[in-house]
C-alpha cells in the first residue's frame, strides 16, 4: 500500500474522526506488545516500547510516505529506530501497515524469523536500517540525510531516539555535522522518557537541559507531548518548515504508558509479565478503549 | 634493474579522482587531514561529492554507512589506526552487519607513521577486521596495485577496508597488471620455502629472496593483497612443494596475515610456519624504516626464521 500524506498538522475539529481512530490504534499496539510478550513468554522492554507508540503510530499512520508493497521504493521517507530496544512496537507498526503479515510474530525473536531482536534491514520489509547498539542509528541516519541533500531529493529521514541515548558520545558529533552541514531534511524525535535501562536518570546519566543542549548544538528544537497525535504532528509541521537546520521534537513521554506497572515503575526495564499483570494491563487497556469509541 | 619509487597515498588520491569521474555516486568523506590522505585533488574536482566531518572519527563509519544506505559510494579516510579502531562498534554494527557499501581507508598503517609514534602506529587493524563478517580487507604493495584496488573497491558492492601504508616503493607491476578481489599473486617461483607477504613488505620479502637465490636458495614469493577472503585454495597451491612457510607483514604478528597463513597451513598442510611481524607490544617513534629494523622486519631476522625451517 503506498501511503503519502500533506504533512499537515491535525485539527482537533476537523479530523476529530482521524484521532480517535489513532488513539484506538495506539490502544490495540500496547494489546498486541502484552499478547506478544506472554504468547512467547518472553521479556521485553514494555516501558521503552510503550512510551514510543504514539509517535510511532504518528509517523506511519500520518506523517511518512512510504509503500509497504515496495519497501525499497526510492522516494519512501526513510525511517531510523535509533532506540533499537522499541523492536517490537515498530515490528507492530510496520506489520499494521502491511510491510508484513500478522502471522511473522509467532516467530518473533526466533531463529530464521524475519523479526530479530533488534532491527535488522536485510530480514525486516521496510526496516531501513539495522540497529541495537545505541547511539548509532542517528548518526546513520544522518549519513542518508547528507546523501538525499548531496541528491537534492524529495524524501526525509526520520529518527526515533531515546533520551538515554544521549549519553553516548557519537549523538553529539553526529549533531554538530548535521548541524554544519544544513540537514534540513532530517527530523528526529526524541522519546523523552527521562528513564534509561536502571531507572530515573536524574541525578544519574542525566542529561538535561535538552533544550539548550540541542539549541546550542544548532538544531530546531521542539518541545512537544510525545503521547498527544496533535501536538506530534503540530511539531512535526514546524519542523518540516525549518530551513538549512535539522530539527529535534523533544517528546515528553511516560515510560510504560499504558501499562500501569510500568507506568509505576514497580518493574525493571526489561521484564516478563506475570498473568496477574498481563489481566490487569488487559482490563485497563480495554477500558480506556472503550472510552475512546464513547 | 632497480625499479622506481612510488608514493602509495598518492596513487591513491589520484586514482580516486579517475574513478570518481566514472562512478558519480562515490563520496569522499575527510576527517580534517585530506592533506595528510591525498584527497584533495577529490575534492577540487567533485567539492559538491567531498565531506569534510572535522575531527570526528567514529562518525565516519555511520555517516559512511548512512550514504551507502541511499545509494551512495562513501570513501571515508582518516589515519589506519583511527578509521578502524576509534569506531570498531561502529564499523561492526552500522556498516559490517547492515551489509553497507561502505569503503573504510586507512592511511599510514603498520609503523608507516614512524616519528608519530604508537598512538598512530596501526598494528592490529587487519586482527580485529578479520573477525568481523562481511567485510573485505585489501592491502596494496605498490603504487599500480592501489590504483587497481580503487576500481574494483568501486565496482563491487560491500564493505572493504583499504590498508595503505605511508611509503614510497617500487613497482613491482606493470600498468596493465589486473588485480582481483580474493586472489593472490606469484611474485616468484621457487621450491624451497613458500614467502607470503602483504603491503609494502614485499620489499623485504624480494631483498630475502634475491640474498638466497646468492645462496643457491629458490623462494617462492606470494603477494596477498587479499587478506580477507583469503583465498585457500591458491595458499594450499603455493603451499605445496616447499619446506614451510615464512609470512611477513608490518603487524601485530597476532591475528594477521601470519595468523591466516598459520590457520591454513595447520589445517591443510600440516607444515611450518613462521611469523614475522610486530611482536605483541606498543611500538615508539622514530623513522619508519629505523623501526621496522628495530622492532624484526629486517632481512637478518627473515632469514633467520626461514633458516628454521631450511
Amino acid at each position: 500500500m503506498k501511503y503519502s500524506t500533506n504533512k499537515k498538522a491535525l485539527d482537533p475539529i476537523v479530523d476529530a474522526k482521524k484521532i480517535q481512530e489513532l488513539k484506538l490504534c495506539a490502544v490495540h499496539h500496547r494489546k498486541k506488545l502484552l499478547e506478544l510478550g506472554k504468547d512467547l513468554s518472553i521479556r521485553l522492554h514494555y516501558g521503552a516500547a510503550t512510551s514510543s507508540v504514539e509517535i510511532l503510530t504518528t509517523l506511519y499512520k500520518v506523517w511518512m510516505t512510504y509503500d509497504s508493497e515496495e519497501p525499497q521504493w526510492n522516494d519512501r521517507d526513510r525511517f531510523v529506530l535509533s532506540k533499537g530496544h522499541a523492536a517490537p512496537s515498530l515490528y507492530i507498526t510496520l506489520s499494521s501497515c502491511g510491510f508484513f503479515p500478522d502471522s511473522e510474530f509467532k516467530n518473533f525473536r526466533r531463529l530464521h524469523s524475519m523479526l530479530q531482536g533488534h532491527p535488522d534491514r536485510k530480514k525486516t520489509p521496510g526496516v531501513d536500517c539495522s540497529t541495537g547498539s545505541l547511539g548509532q542509528g542517528f548518526p546513520v541516519a544522518a549519513g542518508m540525510a547528507l546523501g538525499g541533500k548531496a541528491d537534492n531529493a524529495s524524501y526525509k529521514v526520520y529518527v526515533l531516539m531515546s533520551d538515554g541515548e544521549c549519553n553516548e558520545g557519537s549523538i553529539w558529533e553526529a549533531a554538530l555535522i548535521s548541524a554544519n552541514y544544513k540537514l534540513d531534511n532530517f527530523i528526529v524525535l526524541l522519546d523523552w522518557n527521562k528513564k534509561s535501562s536502571y531507572g530515573e536518570m536524574k541525578g544519574r546519566n542525566d542529561v538535561v537541559p535538552l533544550d539548550k543542549k540541542w539549541e546550542a548544538f544548532g538544531w530546531n528544537v521542539i518541545m512537544c507531548d510525545g503521547h498527544d497525535f496533535i501536538s506530534l504532528t503540530q511539531a512535526l509541521e514546524n519542523a518540516e518548515n525549518a530551513k538549512d537546520q535539522p530539527s529535534i521534537l523533544l517528546c515528553n513521554t511516560v515510560k510504560g504508558k499504558g501499562i500501569p506497572y510500568v507506568e509505576d515503575n514497580r518493574t525493571p526495564s526489561n521484564f516478563m509479565l506475570s498473568d496477574k499483570q498481563y489481566t490487569e494491563a488487559m482490563a485497563y487497556l480495554e477500558t480506556l478503549e472503550v472510552e475512546i469509541c464513547l | 634493474m632497480k625499479l622506481e619509487a612510488e608514493d602509495i597515498t598518492t596513487a591513491y588520491g589520484e586514482a580516486l579522482v579517475e574513478v570518481g569521474k566514472f562512478y558519480p555516486n562515490i563520496i569522499v568523506l575527510n576527517s580534517d587531514i585530506a592533506d595528510s590522505c591525498k584527497t584533495e585533488a577529490f575534492l577540487r574536482a567533485f567539492p559538491e561529492r567531498s565531506f569534510d566531518l572535522g575531527v570526528a572519527e567514529q562518525s565516519l563509519p555511520t555517516i559512511a554507512a548512512g550514504l551507502s544506505l541511499v545509494g551512495k559510494i562513501p570513501f571515508y579516510n582518516s589515519f589506519a589506526v583511527f578509521a578502524v579502531s576509534r569506531g570498531v562498534d561502529m564499523i561492526r554494527q552500522s556498516i559490517a552487519y547492515n551489509d553497507a557499501n561502505v569503503k573504510i581507508v586507512g592511511h599510514g598503517a603498520g609503523q608507516s607513521m614512524g616519528y608519530t609514534g604508537p598512538s598512530h602506529h596501526t598494528l592490529e587493524d587487519i586482527s580485529i577486521l578479520r573477525a568481523i563478517p562481511n567485510i573485505t580487507i585489501l592491502s596494496p604493495c605498490d603504487a599500480v596495485e592501489t590504483t587497481q584496488m580503487v576500481w574494483k573497491m568501486a565496482e563491487t558492492e560491500g564493505p572493504m577496508y583499504l590498508r595503505l601504508a605511508r611509503a614510497a616503493v617500487p613497482n613491482f607491476h606493470k600498468e596493465n597488471y589486473k588485480f582481483e578481489i580474493g586472489r593472490t599473486e606469484l611474485l616468484k617461483d621457487g621450491t624451497d620455502i613458500t614467502i607470503f607477504v602483504t603491503g609494502d613488505m614485499v620489499v623485504l620479502a624480494m631483498e630475502v629472496h634475491d640474498i638466497f637465490a646468492s645462496q643457491g636458495i629458490i623462494c617462492k614469493i606470494v603477494n596477498v593483497p587479499t587478506i580477507k577472503p583469503i583465498n585457500v585454495e591458491e595458499i594450499i597451491k603455493h603451499g605445496q612443494g616447499t619446506l614451510g612457510a615464512l609470512t611477513i607483514e608490518d603487524h601485530n604478528i597476532l591475528g594477521g596475515l601470519g595468523s591466516t597463513i598459520a590457520e591454513i597451513y595447520a589445517e591443510f598442510l600440516q607444515k611450518p610456519v613462521k611469523r614475522l611481524g610486530i611482536p605483541d607490544i606498543f611500538t615508539e617513534s622514530d623513522d619508519a624504516v629505523v623501526l621496522r629494523s628495530e622492532y624484526g622486519l629486517n632481512v637478518d631476522l627473515a632469514i633467520k626464521l626461514a633458516r628454521e625451517i631450511l
